[in-house]
């Protein structure tokens, strides 16, 4: 990317746009970061409006047909599509949905008269790479600050964004934590991609696997294990299912 | 022979007085009871102190080959490149004898070949105090001959009642020990208690391996294609953290990390293990170890067979935190033991 600034664009989806709010809080470097690319498209900072863009940060998950046709464009304007956090990258909670008949969610969210909505139709969410390309992710929920300026580092610099491909583990070792299973807890770290330095633990909870998993995590072992510590058949598929529903079923459809 | 000349006798009040006053002159890192476990930790009062009986669950690795460190610096507007070395001055409280044996195993492995300046800067200014243990379950110390150190220490305590008896290990120990607190020739008794309790201790281990550790490298290469590989590579999650809990594992991934202005940035080197997925991947994206069972049969055998080729020993010291802190319940001595077995069986064809 040579010649004049490269132009950045953020969109959302379905998402509480708490990952553009990391980015928004990387105060510190937002100068440097200014100087090197222009932003065109932020809705949560500026008013600003603009279609042309290089690189396009997507947060949220696809849930309505409208959304469909909408990233359908972003692909086709940007020269690289990063998902922003987890909503986009593995469907993320929203997924949480997907386990009910849409017309029911729809009933409890907005009431009885939702169905006379055409804006309100919901459908089975999806995580922004089941519609498009995508050529990088930045997980999490919210996604760690440094690693969206890795990302964005890397691709300024012309090379391929690092993105740990460890469980959460490493990153809890390396953080010099106690394992969560040996305090009475049950975690997910053991299948969960690192990269947020084991917040979770480090603060006293557990990995909810919020970045979902590894390339080639071994969830079979890990249910095992889980059973082991306690949990009942249902309770390991409830933990598994929390950020991880989305993914199932596209590994079900053989689309990973 | 115990050459009684190495040893003093200070009182609890006398170890108080000692570590307080390293506190003030040095970096102090000891064990505590971090959530109820046993873990290394810095220390800035003495009250923290726990000397435990049992393995921490990380080793003490960390304060000598840290997590990351930054080894350059560089800023190519100005075209400035430094070298950057971190270390103070630092003591080290309540090493068992199996972490004393693997400082030394660290110490050659970044000593020889092409020496590394950031571990050498640490470890000279490092003081090692030992102090005495028992083992759990997962102990195994006594089959791999770590089970006492006879060198490796500035000082080693050993409780006995209403004090320790310590053990001087080097000239700056015991200028140590002499400058900062009150020390006393030991008795006959306090020998005599030295004595019956590590007779005890010799007596508590429950795990063992079957075969002397002389004979361990060969039995490693002869279960090249032991079906054991397989049976814990199902059940392995890669999480590392065998890696990572180790006192011996020591190796490293180097990453150029760029401040966002592209100007500025850092060459950090990181921790890294070989049963992560990654570890063996190279440009292009080839694997050289792609199962999890290929990456744990090179784990264990860096431990009892690689390295002892390289450096003449080996590089597991039983101390049992990879057994301890696996969750799948991989255990380094069932697993030995199993291709014991194994050897021995064939052996007998």
């Amino acid at each position: 990317m040579n010649g004049e600034k490269p132009k950045v664009a953020f969109f959302s989806f379905t998402c509480c746009e708490g990952c553009q709010l990391a980015v928004l809080s990387c105060e510190k470097e937002l100068p440097d970061i200014l100087s090197l690319v222009n932003i065109v498209n932020f809705r949560e900072a500026m008013t600003g409006k603009s279609d042309d863009y290089d690189i396009a940060f997507v947060e949220g998950s696809i849930s309505r047909k409208e959304e469909i046709k909408k990233l359908k464009k972003i692909r086709k304007k940007a020269k690289v599509v990063v998902a922003l956090g987890a909503c986009s990258s593995t469907g993320g909670l929203n997924c949480l949905k997907n386990r009910f008949p849409m017309e029911e969610v729809k009933k409890i969210v907005y009431g009885k008269g939702a169905s006379r909505y055409p804006i309100l139709d919901t459908i089975p969410v999806m995580p922004i790479d089941s519609i498009v390309k995508v050529d990088y992710y930045i997980h999490g929920c919210p996604i760690p600050k440094k690693e969206f300026l890795s990302v964005l580092t890397s691709l300024l610099l012309g090379k391929s964004p690092e993105i740990p491909n460890h469980p959460v583990c490493v990153d809890c070792k390396l953080a010099g934590n106690i394992c969560v299973f040996e305090k009475g807890m049950r975690c997910l770290g053991p299948i969960t991609r690192a990269g947020c330095d084991a917040v979770c633990v480090t603060y006293g909870t557990y990995c909810w696997g919020c970045r979902g998993p590894v390339d080639n995590p071994n969830t079979q072992a890990h249910a095992e294990t889980l059973k082991r510590y306690g949990l009942t058949v249902d309770g390991v598929m409830k933990m598994l299912d929390l950020y991880g529903r989305c993914r199932k079923a596209r590994t079900q459809k053989g689309n990973r | 022979m115990r050459n009684i000349e190495q040893f003093r006798y200070i009182t609890a009040a006398g170890l108080d007085k000692l570590v307080s006053r390293l506190i003030e002159d040095y970096t102090v890192f000891g064990t505590i009871k971090k959530d109820g476990f046993p873990a290394f930790s810095k220390i800035t009062d003495v009250k923290e102190l726990e000397l435990a009986q049992t393995p921490t669950h990380l080793s003490a690795k960390e304060f000598l080959f840290p997590q990351r460190e930054t080894l350059l610096k560089f800023d190519i507007r100005n075209n400035i490149h430094e070298a950057v070395i971190e270390a103070k001055e630092q003591v080290i409280i309540g090493l068992h004898s199996c972490d004393i044996h693997a400082i030394a195993l660290m110490d050659r492995v970044f000593a020889e070949g092409r020496p590394d300046a950031n571990y050498l800067a640490r470890r000279n200014k490092t003081i090692i105090i030992g102090s005495d243990c028992m083992p759990d379950n997962f102990c195994f110390c006594k089959s791999m001959g770590t089970m006492n150190a006879e060198e490796g220490f500035d000082l080693f305590l050993h409780k006995v009642k209403n004090g320790y008896l310590v053990r001087v290990g080097s000239k700056k120990g015991g200028r140590l020990l002499s400058r900062y607190t009150a020390t006393l020739r030991p008795t006959a008794g306090k020998f005599r208690e030295l004595d019956e309790s590590m007779k005890i201790r010799e007596a508590s281990f429950a795990a063992k391996l079957d075969a002397g550790v002389e004979e361990l490298p060969a039995i490693y290469e002869g279960a090249y294609e032991s079906p054991v590989w397989d049976k814990i590579g199902a059940i392995c999650t890669g999480c590392g953290s065998c890696n990572n809990v180790c006192p011996t594992c020591y190796c490293f991934d180097i990453k150029d990390e760029v401040r966002p202005n592209l100007r500025e940035g850092a060459r950090v080197r990181v921790w890294d293990g070989c049963t992560l997925e990654d570890f063996a991947k190279v440009a292009g994206g080839h694997n050289f170890r792609k199962t999890r069972a290929e990456r744990l049969r090179h784990r264990f055998n860096r431990k009892f067979r690689y390295l002892s080729d390289r450096f003449g020993e080996l590089f597991c010291v039983g101390c049992g935190r990879c057994s301890r802190t696996c969750l799948v319940k991989i255990n380094i001595v069932e697993v030995t033991n199993e291709i014991i077995r194994e050897s021995k069986r064939a052996g007998r064809k």
